[in-house]
């Protein structure tokens, strides 16, 4: 590596250093409580993958960059200089995270490893050696944002054509849109992914709850936030604030996708719309009494995942629960308890990668099927598009013989006519 | 050697106090100084108020109990020890009422809190000698537990000999004379401070707690600082 690109590397490295930075740089005593945190760790036993190890991956080079202590003694606290070498460990440690933040749980002071990932994940980007698909899809949203008319025709044309679905599970008055986009002075802006699944079972539920809403013509993944870059993540948030304050909404409504509804509940910022998961604005629906659910639509046992940047993260953890007691008498919550949960082993952009990553997900996500496998439940329910992929896929590489289910399309399936 | 001593036991100091607190106070500044993180780091779910936690957090570290309770009772040992052991310091200054509550003599403890801060200190030392701790660990790590055994094991030496074999030469009124010149600025050193047969073991211990404190800034130490404000970070 020359020294050009060195500074670069490190200029990113500086970019990211903020107070809350400074603080788990300097503070971890490597007392190992974080051990048992990761999934990685429980599920494939290599140090390399405790948190305090994947820390001092980056503060190696903090400590040899940015404190006088590296250039007078370096071995004192095994500062290392950055190589080639270096990326490779920076790749490994960081693209190995999900950054499920369970480890945050156990720290005595409360480290942050995703926070210390994301100066990993920038400085692959600079060193043009993060996955190259994440950084793609991320443009890709970007492109979308600036140049929107080109895609809006087909775009309206394929919500067109879901429609007829929408209305087939509930009937809407006649005049009414069953899919309304680009609504001015709606109550609530919904943000869906690519794909039908995410948006015909929320437009049901949306109807049923006589609910004032457009959708938006942005998908809300965020793999700006998947790649760790902090400028693509802006812009891509940025497309949906910019749509909803154009329609003046009240609030803004993030489908099932843990990343987008973190990124878009902590980082927009102050506001003239409020930011809600699905699952709170159906439990709201539920408990204002705009939807009732049939009880015996489901009769298998169900258990619920919790999304890691949803609810340990994002503290949506009461609300899922909720609906579940309105739709079931059978369900039996994980153990341990949801701040304990673990993650799925997808979170950090390794569902996104698809099969480059896949054998890395099963391995290192054995914890979680023993968890789920514990309550002898059929039906996992999860909140999270790339929670929903990994764990069916865990289903078929474990043979958990479960239905991994949206929870918001088992709401649209057991709703009741008012 | 008595020249020895006396760097050791006059300029040293005032180094090493001078290091500790600008040292300290500088980088804690340069930190603050950051900006915030524009978003929150907090965990969910949330508990009020938040700020009571975080105090019980950073004081009574409640994941390791859950995680690690063998090396949570032994760290809360270490902590309360260490407490008991600078309010013994600072007594050696001049008497305190308020330390004087449950009535004692200087030191506190009878001499057990030392040797109790030793047996967690090679507690500490010992397990980072256990995979997968061993693998976390750096040279820093195990440089600064075998400092502070070695300033426990000196320091509490003068105690026990005076408390538990009757060694009464170097007495805790020498002790407050030389301490309190050093805080007066008008450095005096009685002759049993150096003269005496256990007086080495005054400068070793004064010498070790030196480099300590001079680490301290540019240490992981800085966590006796930083955990509330980190823990609040986590609280919300």
């Amino acid at each position: 590596m020359d020294n050009k690109m060195r500074d670069e590397l490190l200029n990113l490295f500086r970019s990211k250093i903020n107070r809350a930075m400074r603080y788990y740089l300097e503070t971890c005593t490597r007392c190992g409580v974080c051990t048992e945190a990761c999934h990685v760790y429980n599920s494939m036993g290599q140090t390399k993958y405790i948190a305090a190890y994947r820390h001092e991956i980056v503060r190696r080079l903090y400590k040899k960059y940015f404190k006088a202590r590296g250039k007078i003694w370096p071995g004192f606290g095994e500062a290392k200089g950055l190589s080639d070498m270096t990326l490779e460990e920076l790749f490994d440690a960081a693209y190995s995270c999900t950054g499920c933040r369970r480890c945050m749980v156990f720290c005595p002071f409360g480290i942050d490893t995703q926070m210390l990932m994301s100066i990993a994940k920038l400085m692959l980007i600079g060193a043009n050696a993060e996955p190259e698909i994440l950084t793609m899809l991320a443009d890709t949203s970007i492109e979308k944002g600036k140049s929107l008319e080109l895609f809006k025709e087909s775009f309206l044309t394929g919500i067109k054509n879901l429609e007829s679905e929408v209305v087939e599970k509930w009937k809407i008055e006649a005049g009414e849109t069953a899919i309304p986009v680009d609504v001015e002075d709606a109550d609530l802006l919904y943000v869906a992914l690519a794909g039908a699944h995410s948006i015909i079972p929320a437009a049901v539920v949306f109807n049923a709850a006589r609910e004032k809403w457009t959708l938006s013509f942005f998908e809300a993944v965020n793999f700006g936030a998947f790649v760790g870059d902090p400028t693509r993540t802006k812009l891509i948030m940025d497309r949906i604030i910019a749509e909803a304050k154009r329609l003046k909404v009240k609030e803004v409504c993030i489908c099932e996708c843990g990343t987008a509804y973190r990124v878009m509940k902590q980082l927009s910022g102050k506001q003239p719309f409020k930011v809600s998961s699905i699952t709170e604005v159906q439990a709201g629906y539920i408990r204002e009494g705009r939807i009732k659910l049939d009880k015996t639509k489901f009769t298998d046992t169900i258990t619920y995942h919790d999304p890691c940047q949803i609810a340990r993260n994002g503290g949506v953890i009461d609300e899922p629960r909720y609906i579940l007691d309105n739709l079931t008498d059978n369900f039996r919550d994980l153990t341990p308890e949801p701040k304990y949960n673990w993650c799925c082993g997808g979170g950090g952009g390794l569902v996104a990668l698809g099969d480059e990553t896949l054998d890395f997900r099963m391995k290192s996500a054995r914890v979680k099927v023993d968890q789920v496998k514990a309550t002898e439940a059929k039906i996992l329910a999860t909140a999270c598009e790339n929670c929903h992929t990994q764990l069916s896929n865990l289903n078929d590489h474990y043979k958990m013989d479960v239905a991994v289910r949206f929870l918001s399309s088992m709401v649209a399936d057991a709703l009741l006519p008012q | 050697m008595q020249t020895v001593y006396y760097i050791v036991l006059v300029p040293m100091v005032y180094v090493a106090f001078a290091v500790f607190f600008l040292g300290t106070a500088i980088r804690i500044v340069k930190i603050l100084r950051e900006p915030k993180n524009p978003s929150t780091l907090q965990i969910f779910p949330e508990k009020q108020p938040n700020w009571l936690y975080a105090l019980s957090d950073t004081f009574f570290f409640p994941t390791v109990r859950r995680h690690k309770p063998v090396l949570w009772v032994f760290l809360m040992t270490f902590h309360v020890a260490l407490l008991f052991l600078i309010i013994g310091h600072v007594e050696l200054f001049q008497e305190f009422k308020i330390f004087q509550i449950i009535p004692h003599e200087v030191f506190l403890g009878k001499g057990f809190v030392g040797l109790i801060l030793a047996i967690t200190l090679l507690f500490f030392l010992f397990r980072r000698f256990k995979s997968p701790t061993k693998e976390l660990s750096v040279p820093e790590d195990y440089f600064l537990l075998i400092l502070l055994f070695l300033i426990v094991i000196f320091g509490s030496q003068m105690d026990w000999a005076r408390r538990w074999y009757e060694y009464g030469e170097l007495t805790v009124e020498d002790y407050q004379v030389y301490l309190n010149s050093l805080l007066y600025l008008k450095p005096e050193l009685p002759y049993n401070v150096t003269f005496t047969g256990h007086s080495f073991m005054l400068v070793l211990h004064v010498f070790f707690a030196n480099l300590f404190l001079m680490f301290f800034p540019f240490s992981q130490l800085m966590h006796s600082f930083l955990a509330l404000p980190m823990n609040k970070l986590r609280r919300g």
